[in-house]
């Protein structure tokens, strides 16, 4: 081979760009998951509304925009209201100017008790009523920590007392 | 790491581990409110900690890349291997809350701001490892990696303060120690602790691996010019 046919030859294989390297079909398809998957979220999760809840205040004094929509409303059940009835569970739900009646249809959470602030999903009866038809309650609770008996002391043979 | 450090530390969150599900399990009192099901405080927040910490480490380490006066490939690799770790503590995160919603909440899951921006950031990260394997050079695929992680981690604040910012069925931040019985908040502080040493030690083994690996395809590479120089002597030898 002569130097010059050889120079040539080098000289085209540096002209040649590099070919591009393939993206294989799975990853194309592990990206395309994934952006449907943000996408999703984004849609179903954050693009809705970033506020899971209304409260029973701010729920009510946006009462005519609300009309009998879907909403999930927040408020603490009120002692001594709470009524089992034959589809579930009835009682009124808290706010600072006005209190809501909830019909739920389903049984509570474990947790479900007075005093405590829950969401319940659902929808006012009317557009002007105090009523409220839920078909889900929802515990929200605290991040505060308390032993259930904190007076509780361990006798020396071990027992608790 | 060196082995001795990175044994150490295993160890080390192995006894933790072991010691905050003894506290957990058997000390701590039941809570007042959620009676047993309070004992999923002790893995919980800490697992959302340990991913909260990995994505801000790799997104930092995606900065030093970046930036060319910091630029390495062992930055990289600690991205990396950070994410990988991440990932897996943000999808514990989310199986551990959904497995304690259920009873308290009286659901597994809500689209609530914290539970969705939790799960987007998960899937943020898958998508940066997906990332990675899209072929390129080692600094392409570094430069892109660097940029994803940046970009993914602008979730994570988002995450952590979205309890605050909306309403959320989610409790507001378990950080709040004062609001803890004192039994249940050393034992809540002790898994803190251990899933961090977890997360040191599995980041370093991990790290040892990527770097091992790396320097095995420079040998190769190294080896494989060598054969072909030597191929060229014998070429020039021979006189083709």
């Amino acid at each position: 081979m002569s130097d010059a046919v050889a120079s040539a030859t080098f000289d085209d294989e540096l002209a040649t760009p590099a070919p591009r390297p393939r993206i294989k079909a799975r990853v194309v398809v592990a990206l395309v998951v994934i952006v449907a998957a943000i996408g999703f979220l984004l849609v179903k999760g954050i693009g809705s509304s970033l506020n899971y809840y209304d409260t029973v205040d701010q729920a009510l004094a946006n009462r005519s925009q609300l009309g009998t929509g879907q909403l999930n409303l927040e408020g603490v059940v009120r002692p001594g209201s709470i009524t089992p009835t034959s589809k579930g569970t009835d009682f009124f739900i808290e706010g600072t100017k006005a209190d809501v009646w909830v019909v739920n249809t389903g049984s509570p959470p474990q947790l479900f008790q007075a005093n405590i602030p829950v969401v319940v999903v659902g929808h006012f009866d009317s557009p002007h009523a105090l009523v409220f038809d839920s078909n889900q309650i929802l515990v929200k609770h605290s991040a505060s920590y308390i032993a259930a008996n904190p007076t509780r002391v361990r006798a020396p043979n071990g027992t608790v007392r | 790491m060196r082995t001795y450090l990175l044994r150490t530390t295993g160890i080390a969150a192995v006894l933790g581990l072991a010691l905050t599900a003894w506290l957990g399990l058997v000390v701590t009192p039941p809570d007042a409110f959620q009676a047993d099901y309070v004992r999923l405080l002790y893995i919980h927040p800490p697992l959302a900690w340990v991913a909260y910490l990995a994505f801000g480490i790799a997104a930092l380490c995606s900065i030093l890349y970046l930036w060319p006066r910091t630029r390495s490939l062992a930055v990289d690799r600690m991205a990396l291997c950070c994410v990988e770790v991440g990932v897996v503590f943000a999808l514990l995160t989310l199986v551990t809350g959904s497995i304690w919603g259920r009873p308290t909440w009286g659901a597994f899951w809500v689209w609530d701001a914290r539970l969705t921006s939790t799960a987007l950031m998960a899937v943020l990260f898958i998508g940066y490892l997906a990332l990675r394997k899209v072929p390129g050079s080692p600094d392409q695929v570094a430069k892109r990696a660097a940029v994803a992680a940046v970009v993914s981690f602008v979730d994570v604040p988002i995450d952590y303060y979205s309890v605050q910012w909306w309403n959320t069925l989610h409790q507001t931040s378990t950080l709040e120690i004062g609001a803890i019985h004192g039994s249940m908040a050393w034992a809540l502080l002790l898994g803190f602790l251990s899933f961090t040493l977890l997360f040191a030690w599995m980041v370093g083994v991990r790290y040892r691996i990527e770097a091992t690996r790396a320097l095995d395809a420079e040998r190769a590479l190294r080896d494989a010019v060598a054969a072909r120089q030597r191929e060229g002597g014998v070429m020039v030898e021979v006189g083709v």
